[in-house]
């Protein structure tokens, strides 16, 4: 059933995207090829009309039924989740193509979704063929520490492998006294808020880097707010790690050895860190396939897929109960929510940019934190970047315009990119990483808090306090 | 019948036939994980898992996998907490950890689960 609709997915998209490509050469033949390319959906909303308020309706319905499935209809939402998602997204994808004729969005989302895939696809494999083994006693300090070392390496190789290199070994640290909230404070601090210093940490990052924001820029202007928030996590995380541990009975030594097998993998998982830059707007020599929705990076990272799953130990894959179905629900969802959200995306767009000039930091902070709990946060970080630089009538898409933004309004770009990664710990879904971790989570045995058990119960309680100290102390009042 | 010891040192296995899986020793099922189903409810009013002891073995239906070789794949297994028949099950230290995955040509491997595999009873 699954390969079936894994099938159908790719033809659909291979279909669309020769259709978007002929249709893009045909529009660029027409268009004023002298005009500036931009690549936020943002500024597509000036060359197409938008489109009406009732098409949210299928992102609405899809997140709905993402939160509500597992819930209340489990066995009907496990059998036709992907066909669900896929029709909802074709639903809003001929809506664009057939009734607002904007191909360029649609173009621009499924160029997103390839690299969103690709990425997490590759370091998905990738990871799966290492095996770490952590022979310690299950403590809070070493938790602790697990957490914090991921939240600096989630800044080396990313959020998405950071997650998967470390949940396994972190899940068989605690295996004989884990908890959901285990995984929920690993998915707040290594899926997420870890990864908001460099721009390979998080992908909304990388999308500033893109546009002209410095590399080091984040490190510089956000390590202050990262550190106190990843710290108070972790200190919360203590104290209810610690009265939970079980008075010690158990007879068991510890060898206090690390194990580490699978260095191709290794191998790989840098490959893949390399090839994130392999883009034409970050080095000149690589070629553009435009009108294309895919590059070199993409082809680099789907090969790997390939490459590192063939040659991965089958020793290593066994213990690690490899199995592709993590990664497909995370593709068949997401691209059902890549496709309704660009409604949303437009509209959200079109608003920030009629208001931005009446816009503070701390306004900018959590309309940017709030839709990116629950949309995409690399283009709702990108949309509200670009109406806070046209609050000072500067343009994203012109790189030195960015450096002047960066230089004389930090707090605007420090407010949405510290927004941006730290709110995608607030849903399931706020970041891709989440839902792995969660599935790979279930597949061990434990079982997972639902879509409003995650938001309320851990994610408000929790994470919101501390996201209304971070606006308090460094956006409140700023303008 | 065998002893669950006496089936895992010789690598016996068991069967499976669509979604019907034959174990020939008798057992207590706690805890089955099939993909990221968690099942510990094994009553009839639950879909998931139905479990039925005969003399010679045990067999159970996995109502929601109709093909179990279609569902799990190749470094994939069917996770079971059990208790062997005739143990306390409120000892702890009798809860044995399985794996049981479909081979193909209805031969079902069984094997007690090694420390490298997480499964969280």
């Amino acid at each position: 059933m699954i390969n079936k609709n894994l099938s159908i997915l790719i033809i659909l998209v291979l279909i669309l995207i020769l259709h978007l490509g002929v249709l893009q050469a045909a529009d660029q033949s027409i268009s004023d090829t002298s005009l500036v390319t931009d690549n936020t959906i943002s500024n597509h909303s000036e060359e197409h009309p938008l489109p009406a308020a009732f098409m949210v309706i299928p992102f609405i319905t899809l997140l709905l039924m993402i939160a509500t499935g597992p819930l209340f209809y489990r066995h009907f939402w496990e059998k036709h989740y992907s066909n669900i998602a896929m029709i909802l997204g074709l639903i809003t994808v001929g809506y664009y193509l057939f009734v607002i004729h904007n191909t360029q969005t649609v173009l621009h989302t499924l160029d997103e979704y390839i690299s969103f895939i690709a990425l997490l696809g590759s370091l998905f494999v990738a990871s799966g063929g290492i095996l770490i083994k952590i022979d310690r006693k299950s403590t809070p300090m070493l938790n602790s520490l697990l957490f914090l070392f991921g939240a600096v390496i989630a800044n080396i190789i990313g959020t998405t492998g950071a997650s998967m290199l470390l949940i396994r070994p972190f899940l068989k640290i605690n295996k004989d006294r884990i908890k959901p909230y285990h995984i929920i404070f690993f998915i707040f601090i290594v899926s997420n808020i870890g990864g908001a210093l460099t721009p390979i940490g998080d992908p909304p990052l990388f999308l500033g880097f893109l546009k002209g924001v410095g590399f080091f820029w984040v490190i510089e202007h956000v390590w202050y707010i990262w550190l106190p928030t990843v710290l108070a996590i972790i200190l919360i995380f203590y104290f209810v790690d610690a009265r939970n541990m079980p008075e010690s009975k158990s007879n068991i030594s510890y060898s206090n050895k690390i194990e580490f097998k699978g260095f191709k993998s290794v191998i790989f998982l840098g490959l893949i860190i390399l090839s994130v830059f392999i883009d034409p707007a970050v080095v000149d020599w690589v070629p553009s396939f435009d009108p294309l929705p895919i590059g070199i990076r993409e082809i680099i990272m789907l090969s790997i897929i390939f490459i590192a799953y063939k040659s991965a130990p089958p020793e290593i894959l066994a213990a690690n109960e490899f199995d592709f179905e993590p990664i497909k629900e995370v593709a068949y969802l997401f691209v059902g929510i890549f496709a309704t959200m660009m409604p949303a995306l437009q509209l959200i767009a079109y608003e920030s940019n009629v208001y931005g000039q009446s816009l503070t930091p701390g306004i900018f902070y959590w309309a940017t934190g709030s839709l990116s709990a629950f949309l995409d946060n690399a283009p709702t970080y990108l949309n509200f970047l670009s109406a806070a630089m046209g609050k000072f009538n500067l343009d994203v898409n012109i790189p030195d315009q960015v450096l002047q933004f960066e230089l004389a309004h930090p707090i605007y770009l420090s407010a949405v990119s510290v927004a941006a990664v730290f709110f995608g710990a607030m849903t399931y879904i706020g970041n891709g990483p989440n839902f792995m971790v969660k599935s790979i989570s279930e597949r061990a045995g434990i079982r997972m808090p639902s879509f409003f058990g995650f938001l309320f119960k851990y994610a408000v309680p929790i994470l919101l306090p501390i996201f209304i100290l971070v606006w308090l102390v460094f956006y409140f009042g700023k303008v | 019948m065998k002893s669950l010891d006496e089936i895992l040192q010789n690598s016996s296995s068991g069967m499976y036939y669509g979604n019907r899986v034959l174990l020939p020793f008798h057992f207590t099922a706690l805890k089955i994980v099939i993909e990221k189903d968690i099942i510990t409810d094994f009553s009839i009013r639950e879909k998931g898992a139905y479990i039925n002891e005969y003399p010679d073995f045990t067999e159970i239906y996995f109502i929601d996998y109709p093909v179990l070789e279609e569902s799990i794949s190749k470094f994939e297994n069917i996770k079971m907490v059990i208790v062997e028949k005739g143990k306390d099950i409120f000892d702890f230290s009798t809860h044995r950890k399985i794996a049981i995955r479909p081979e193909g040509d209805h031969i079902l491997s069984i094997k007690e689960i090694d420390e490298n595999t997480i499964f969280i009873e």
